[in-house]
């Protein structure tokens, strides 16, 4: 990667009377990145390994090893739970990411369509973003509630019966996708509302000249132009609907029963309740080569041409 | 745009109004009940604006449970974590937007950064609470402000070495390049041109970076128990199995929340480029 104006780093005879550290300023400037990099990702990767082909248990004063081989790998290929967190986590990624890519998208397109109050209307939007993730789902937690939430309010005045929002095993995941949406939807839209401001005008004059019907000049101005940013966007909505953790925690702890559980769910579970390290070291390991293994896919196939080092 | 009828200004409007309003419910819900007594958040029907407004939640919370605690602790790990991200990140920035180093090392270390970005936390979290659980030069940092605000630092500076190299970009290379002539060493430029030219960035960055500590939930959860505690894990604690306090509960959603809100506000200006760059979500 070139980087823009670099300096030299010879210095051109400067250096015989630069001191060291002058000299080697760029790596002094890293080495604390570099360190932080080594204890809490280098470090933790080869323990992780290493963990997922032992025994661990927890003793007085430490942790105690023993090399088992595949066995925890093995175990699970045959857990069921396994594979059914793995299928919810798939299932969580792709409906959450596409309601809220597309809702993003619809919302950044009304907008631009030229709105008074814009302004007033991303600042808005901007709430959701930062709140905590915690204080939003005790909020929802308590509109999901079967006796006092106002969901079950107004479908009794509808005259329709309570759902059991967060108790009921079919229902209880799609409540809380609901949750994901309304948090991460504005920032779908914010980042693609930005991106539709800063379109080229000239492509959409000529369009309206050839006289181009709304829908059609979507399709064959806007969503071409906009493709990079929504690929990125999906992306980013992919890594962390991926990580999904804490609103499922707060709010039914992976349930109702396992219904709910996630990858980052089942490892907290078998790691932090259970304490088998060794076992959740190994779903670790699987959890992390599949996430590489689709992000190297993802960004082979999909962001092949914007794939350029994004900065210079 | 051309030709657009009443008809489809109204509906524009109409879905601009239903939107901001599902945006607000659940914050405005969130805050009306938390005001309300025990006997009006049972009422039916719930009372749409609070009629009775009480802080007996807001007492309960804070001074019965010493909720305040866990505000101090989010507090201190926001702040470590901000500061320590924020400081390690710009010296990386800077140099990767100054030098460029042997061997193809920038791109490599963005690439890496941007993995580190990727990584979920639960697949590094076993590591680091084992590493922390023993004691290292006698310190043990499970449970411990210090611990939680270093692993929070190093998760969001991938996120402060993107934003901070968008920044130093911006600054003209001229005036570096003139202090470098009037006789200032290389780290002298750094520090008296580089940086005060991208503190406004580096303050924007720093609160972000806080934000996101402060939001954080899975590592806080697993790396502290009760002396570093956050307050995003003691709300949590309020959904129980027995007798949830929903007053309570909503009173510490709204504590949990203000404060992100007033920072956000201060740096609105760089959110949208902090998005970006991938940060800030939960």
């Amino acid at each position: 990667m070139a980087v823009e104006g670099a300096i030299d780093l010879e210095g051109r005879g400067r250096v015989a009377v630069t001191p060291w550290w002058e000299r080697h300023l760029a790596w002094l400037l890293v080495s604390p990145t570099l360190a932080l990099f080594v204890v809490f990702a280098v470090v933790p990767a080869f323990t992780t390994i290493s963990y997922a082909f032992s025994r661990v248990s927890m003793v007085r004063g430490g942790i105690q090893r023993e090399f088992i081989g595949f066995e925890n790998f093995a175990r699970a290929v045959a857990d069921p739970l396994v594979a059914q967190s793995a299928w919810t986590t798939i299932r969580w990624m792709f409906i959450v990411t596409t309601v809220e890519v597309a809702l993003g998208l619809a919302l950044a397109l009304l907008l631009s369509s030229g709105i008074r109050g814009r302004g007033a209307f991303s600042s808005l939007l901007i709430v959701p973003i930062i709140m905590p993730p915690v204080a939003v789902s005790v909020a929802w937690f308590f509109m999901y509630d079967y006796e006092f939430g106002i969901f079950n309010y107004l479908l009794n005045q509808a005259g329709m019966p309570s759902v059991r929002w967060l108790s009921d095993p079919a229902i209880a995941l799609y409540a809380m996708m609901a949750v994901d949406v309304w948090q991460a939807t504005p920032f779908a839209f914010l980042l693609l509302y930005a991106a539709l401001l800063s379109l080229p005008r000239d492509p959409y004059e000529a369009a309206s000249i050839d006289g181009a019907g709304r829908w059609h000049v979507f399709r064959t101005v806007t969503l071409p132009l906009l493709r990079p940013v929504l690929l990125v966007v999906i992306l980013l909505r992919l890594i962390d609907a991926a990580r999904i953790f804490d609103k499922i925690f707060v709010m039914t702890r992976g349930g109702p029963g396992s219904s709910a559980y996630t990858a980052s769910i089942t490892i907290y579970i078998e790691g932090f309740t259970k304490f088998d390290f060794g076992y959740a070291s190994a779903l670790s390991f699987l959890f992390q080569l599949s996430l590489v293994a689709a992000a190297t896919f993802y960004v082979k196939r999909v962001l092949a041409d914007y794939a350029q080092p994004a900065e210079s | 745009m051309v030709g657009e009828s009443r008809w489809d200004r109204f509906w524009k409007y109409f879905l601009i109004a239903a939107v901001s309003l599902l945006v607000l419910l659940p914050v405005y819900w969130m805050a009306n009940m938390s005001f309300k007594g025990r006997s009006e958040f049972v009422a039916r029907p719930p009372t749409i604006v609070v009629q009775n407004p009480t802080l007996e939640n807001y007492y309960d919370l804070l001074v019965t449970q010493r909720f305040y605690r866990y505000g101090i602790n989010s507090l201190i790990v926001a702040l470590i974590a901000a500061t320590i991200s924020v400081a390690v990140g710009t010296l990386a920035a800077y140099a990767l937007s100054r030098y460029r180093l042997p061997r193809n090392f920038n791109y490599h270390l963005l690439f890496t950064m941007l993995t580190v970005r990727m990584f979920p936390p639960i697949v590094t979290v076993i590591p680091i609470f084992v590493m922390y659980n023993q004691p290292i030069f006698g310190f043990r940092l499970l449970d411990t402000r210090f611990g939680l605000g270093l692993v929070d630092a190093f998760m969001e500076l991938p996120f402060v070495i993107w934003m901070m190299i968008g920044f130093f970009r911006e600054i003209p290379r001229d005036m570096e390049e003139a202090g470098l002539v009037d006789g200032d060493s290389r780290f002298g430029v750094l520090r008296k041109i580089a940086i005060p030219l991208a503190a406004p960035g580096l303050a924007a960055t720093f609160i972000l970076v806080f934000i996101a500590s402060w939001n954080e939930f899975l590592l806080a959860l697993v790396l502290t128990q009760t002396r570093a505690q956050t307050l995003p894990i003691a709300v949590a604690g309020q959904i129980t199995q027995f007798d949830i306090k929903y007053g309570n509960m909503m009173a510490a959603g709204v504590i949990t929340t203000v404060p992100v809100l007033i920072l956000a506000l201060l740096a609105q200006r760089h959110l949208t480029r902090g998005l970006a760059v991938g940060g800030v979500t939960g």
